[in-house]
C-alpha cells in the first residue's frame, strides 16, 4: 500500500515500477484508493504484488484506514522538495501503529531526489527519522526510476521470506537489504 | 430584430393542433426518478435536509436490512460503518426559499443596498495587485464563487481564492446584511449587463456572476448542483459536523483535489443541456443489445449491497441496474457522469472511492468501484455499494462481466454507437428543422440530435443554448407558464412544447411559419415514437 501526502508522487512511482513510465505533465490526483497487480519474481519464485495507490488528500484517510489492517507492507512516501510532506511523516507513523498490523513491513521513500536543486530535505534527516521509527529508508525518483524497482523488489522479497521460511532460518530484514542494495543521489548517481 | 410570438397558456381548437398523446419513449417502470419542470429542482434540496431530520437514509436502510439478514449466521453488524452523522440533529434549512418564484421582491432599504455596492466598488480599488484587476479576469463571462456562512473562502472558479478574500467578504456581508436587517434572503442583484445571483444553503453561500443568457432561476439551478457536488465529496452528515465544531472552518482544506469536480461541472453546464432539463441522455442502441448488456450485469454482479451498476459511455448511459426498491435521481447521474469525466486517474487502474449521491442519501457515502471496460477507456462501468469491504468481490464481477460482454459484442456494440456519433437530423426527415431537445418526463430521459451547421463554431452553440435557455425560461415562467411557444428571432424560430409526458424544444429556420413548425413537430414525434426504443431506455432492470 502506498501513502503520503498528496502530490509527493506515490502514483508516479507506481506507474514507474508497473510499466517502466514517468507520467509527466499535468498532476493527475488519484480518487480513492487506485489498486493494481503486478506479478514479479524473486530467486525464481512468483509473487503476486496487489497495489493500493492512496489518495493523499485528508478527506480519503478514514477510507484507507480501513485498509490498513490488510496491507502486508506499506511504502510511506515524502517529497524532499517539500517540508511539510516530510513533517507529516510522523503522524503518518502514528496513524499507521494505530491501524496496520504490527508485523506490516514499511519503507520510508523521500521521493523526487532527482530535483536537486529544490531538495529541502536531506537524505541524513530521512535516514535519522527512519532509523527512529526502526523502518527502512532510501530515497527514490519516478522520473529517472533510481531506486524504484528496489523498494518494490526488496518487500516482494520479504513477503516471499515470510511465508516460506523455516522457523531456524535467519530472519529476513528490509532494513539491512535495502541499505546494502541502494543507490545514493550522490554526484555521480 | 422583429421578434414574433405566439403563445398558449392552453392548446388551441384550431386545425393546426398540436396532437398531444401518450408521450415517446415513455415505459411502466423507470430507473430514473422522474423529473418534472425545473421548479422541482431548485426546492428540492430543502425536501431532502428535512427527510434527514424524519428518517435516516436509504444507506442505512440498506446496511441494516442486510445486517438482520446475517444477523444469526454472523451477527457481525460493525464490519458495515456507515457514515451516519446528524441522524437525529434538528436541521433547519435556513432560509427556505418559497418556490413559488418571486425573485427580485427583498424588501431592503435601497440607499442601504448602494452603500454596499458602492463598497464593492472601493474594494476594486484597493486591490491594485490582486487577480481581480487583470483585465482576463473581467472578462470572464461567467463567474462562481462559493463561500462559507463566516465568508471564508472555498471555490473560485477563475483565480486565487485568497487573493480574492475582500470580494468573498462583500459577498458575505450582502447575504448577511439583507438577512438581518430585512429577514429576508437575497436572491440577485443586475449591475448593468451582469446579473449576481445568490444561494444560501447549509453552511455555503454560492454566488454567480455573469453576462450569460440563463434566468436566474436556471442559474439557481446550477448553484444547486454545485452545491450537490461538494456534497457528493464530503456529505451534508459531515458539513453539518465541520461546520457546527468550527463555524470559520477552512473547507478547502477538505475539499482539495476536488475543485476540478467543480471546474468540469461548470464546464458540462455550458455543453450538456442534461443539466437544464434534469434528464440523461442515453446511448442509442438496439433494445436487444442493450437488453444483454443489462442481464449481463445481473448475472454477474447479483452481490449482496450492490444498490447501482451502471454503464456510461461518453457522458450517455448505457445500462442501469438497480436494488429493487432504489432509483437514482437524474441529478445524481449527472454527479456520477462528472466525476467520471474529470477524474484522470480513473483510465490507468481499478478505483474503490467513496461517493456521496446527495438525492439519494445525503448523509453517507456509498462506495464506487469504477473501472474501464475497454482499452479505448470509453465504457465505463460503475458499481456503487454500501459494503466497504466488497472491492475484490466487485472485481471479481466486472472481469466476468467483461468477459461476457466481449464474448456477446456487447463491447463492439457499445463502440460502434460511440463511432457513428449519435445521428443527424437529416435522420428524422423534416426540412428545416435544425435541432431539437426532447424530454421524457416520467424516464427523465432525453434525446437530440448530433450539432450541425450553423451550430459548429463554439460562438454560435453558446448562441444555440442561449435559445433554449430563454424557450425553456419562457415555457417555464413562474408568473405564466406555458405550454406551447412559437417564437420567431433573427436567425432561427423557436417552437416549445410542454405536456404532462413531455417537453420538446425545437429549432426551425427562420421562414418557417408557425403551421409549418406544427407540422413539423407533428412529424418529429412520429419519428421519436418510431425510434424509442433504441434511443431510450425503456426497461428498468433489478437485481
Amino acid at each position: 500500500m502506498l501513502l503520503g501526502d498528496s502530490g509527493v508522487g506515490k502514483t508516479c512511482l507506481l506507474v514507474r515500477f508497473k510499466d517502466g513510465a514517468f507520467l509527466s505533465g499535468s498532476f493527475i490526483s488519484t480518487v480513492g484508493i487506485d489498486f493494481r497487480n503486478k506479478v514479479v519474481e524473486v530467486d525464481g519464485t512468483k509473487v503476486k504484488l496487489q497495489i493500493w495507490d492512496t489518495a493523499g488528500q485528508e478527506r480519503f484517510r478514514s477510507v484507507t484506514h480501513a485498509y490498513y489492517r490488510d496491507a502486508n507492507a506499506l511504502l510511506l512516501l515524502y517529497d524532499v522538495t517539500n517540508k511539510a510532506s516530510f513533517d507529516n511523516i510522523r503522524a503518518w507513523l502514528t496513524e499507521i501503529n494505530e491501524y496496520a498490523q504490527e508485523d506490516v513491513v514499511i519503507m520510508l521513500l523521500g521521493n523526487k531526489a532527482d530535483m536537486a536543486g529544490e531538495r529541502i530535505i536531506k537524505s541524513e534527516d530521512g535516514e535519522k527519522l527512519a532509523k527512529d521509527h526502526g523502518v527502512a529508508f532510501m530515497e527514490t525518483s519516478a522520473k529517472t526510476g533510481m531506486n524504484v524497482e528496489l523498494a518494490f523488489m526488496a518487500i516482494a522479497r520479504d513477503l516471499k521470506m515470510k511465508k516460506t521460511r523455516q522457523p531456524a532460518d535467519p530472519k529476513f530484514n528490509v532494513a539491512e537489504y535495502v541499505d546494502k542494495e541502494k543507490k545514493t543521489s550522490g554526484c555521480c548517481s | 430584430m422583429a421578434a414574433k410570438e405566439a403563445e398558449h397558456t392552453e392548446l388551441s381548437e384550431e386545425d393546426e393542433e398540436l396532437r398531444e398523446d401518450l408521450a415517446p419513449g415513455n415505459c411502466g417502470t423507470s430507473m430514473l426518478i422522474a423529473t418534472d419542470s425545473y421548479e422541482h429542482l431548485e426546492t428540492e434540496n430543502f425536501k431532502t435536509s428535512s427527510v434527514v431530520v424524519k428518517k435516516r437514509g436509504h444507506i442505512h436502510d440498506i446496511v441494516r436490512q442486510s445486517s438482520q439478514e446475517h444477523d444469526e449466521s454472523s451477527g457481525n453488524e460493525q464490519t458495515v460503518h456507515v457514515n451516519n452523522v446528524g441522524g437525529e440533529e434538528k436541521l433547519t434549512p435556513s432560509h427556505s426559499e418559497d418556490s413559488s418564484g418571486d425573485q427580485s421582491d427583498t424588501s431592503l432599504n435601497k440607499a442601504e443596498l448602494t452603500t454596499v455596492i458602492e463598497q464593492i466598488s472601493k474594494t476594486h480599488i484597493i486591490e491594485e495587485d490582486d487577480d481581480v484587476k487583470t483585465p482576463e479576469w473581467k472578462q470572464k463571462r461567467k463567474h462562481v464563487f462559493i463561500l462559507s456562512d463566516s465568508g471564508k473562502p472555498v471555490y473560485s472558479r477563475y483565480g486565487n481564492e485568497d487573493k480574492l478574500v475582500t470580494i468573498f467578504g462583500v459577498m458575505q456581508a450582502l447575504v448577511s446584511f439583507v438577512q438581518d436587517s430585512a429577514h429576508d434572503t437575497i436572491r440577485s442583484i443586475v449591475v448593468g449587463e451582469h446579473r449576481v445571483v445568490f444561494l444560501h444553503h447549509d453552511h455555503l453561500i454560492l454566488v454567480c456572476v455573469t453576462r450569460g443568457s440563463e434566468s436566474d432561476r436556471q442559474i439557481r439551478i446550477q448553484l444547486n448542483y454545485l452545491y450537490n457536488q461538494i456534497l457528493s465529496v464530503l456529505t451534508l452528515s459531515s458539513l453539518q459536523k465541520i461546520f457546527k465544531q468550527r463555524r470559520n472552518y477552512d473547507l478547502r482544506r477538505q475539499l482539495s483535489g476536488s475543485e476540478k469536480f467543480l471546474d468540469s461541472l461548470l464546464n458540462m453546464m455550458e455543453t450538456e443541456p442534461g443539466l437544464l432539463l434534469g434528464a440523461v441522455r442515453c446511448l442509442p442502441l438496439e433494445s436487444t443489445t442493450r437488453d444483454m448488456i443489462a442481464q449481463s450485469i445481473v448475472q454477474h454482479a447479483k452481490v449482496k449491497d450492490l444498490v447501482f451498476a451502471l454503464i456510461i459511455a461518453n457522458s450517455q448511459l448505457v445500462t442501469l441496474v438497480r436494488m429493487k426498491k432504489y432509483f437514482l435521481h437524474p441529478m445524481d447521474l449527472h454527479i456520477i457522469i462528472n466525476l467520471i469525466n474529470a477524474a484522470e486517474s480513473f483510465k490507468a487502474a481499478e478505483s474503490w472511492t467513496p461517493i456521496c449521491l446527495p438525492k439519494f442519501d445525503s448523509s453517507g457515502f456509498l462506495q464506487a468501484h469504477i473501472s474501464y471496460l475497454d482499452e479505448e477507456c470509453q465504457t465505463c462501468l460503475l458499481l456503487l455499494s454500501v459494503d466497504r469491504d466488497s472491492f475484490f468481490t466487485l472485481s471479481g464481477c466486472k472481469n466476468k462481466i467483461t468477459e461476457r460482454l466481449t464474448k456477446y459484442n456487447g463491447l463492439k456494440a457499445i463502440s460502434d454507437s460511440l463511432r457513428k456519433d449519435s445521428y443527424n437530423i437529416s435522420k428524422c426527415g423534416i426540412a428545416d428543422l435544425r435541432h431539437f431537445l426532447y424530454k421524457n418526463k416520467s424516464t427523465a430521459q432525453y434525446t437530440s440530435p448530433e450539432l450541425e451547421a450553423p451550430y459548429l463554431t463554439q460562438d454560435q452553440q453558446e448562441r444555440l443554448f442561449g435559445l433554449y435557455h430563454y424557450l425553456h425560461n419562457r415555457i417555464h415562467s413562474s408568473t405564466r407558464p406555458l405550454k406551447i411557444l412559437y417564437h420567431v428571432g433573427q436567425y432561427e424560430a423557436l417552437l416549445g412544447w410542454v405536456t404532462e409526458g413531455f417537453e420538446l424544444y425545437a429549432v426551425f429556420g427562420p421562414l418557417v411559419t408557425k403551421s409549418l413548425a406544427i407540422n413539423a413537430v407533428n412529424k418529429l414525434m412520429a419519428w421519436i415514437r418510431k425510434e424509442a426504443s433504441r434511443l431510450f431506455i425503456l426497461e428498468s432492470v433489478v437485481f
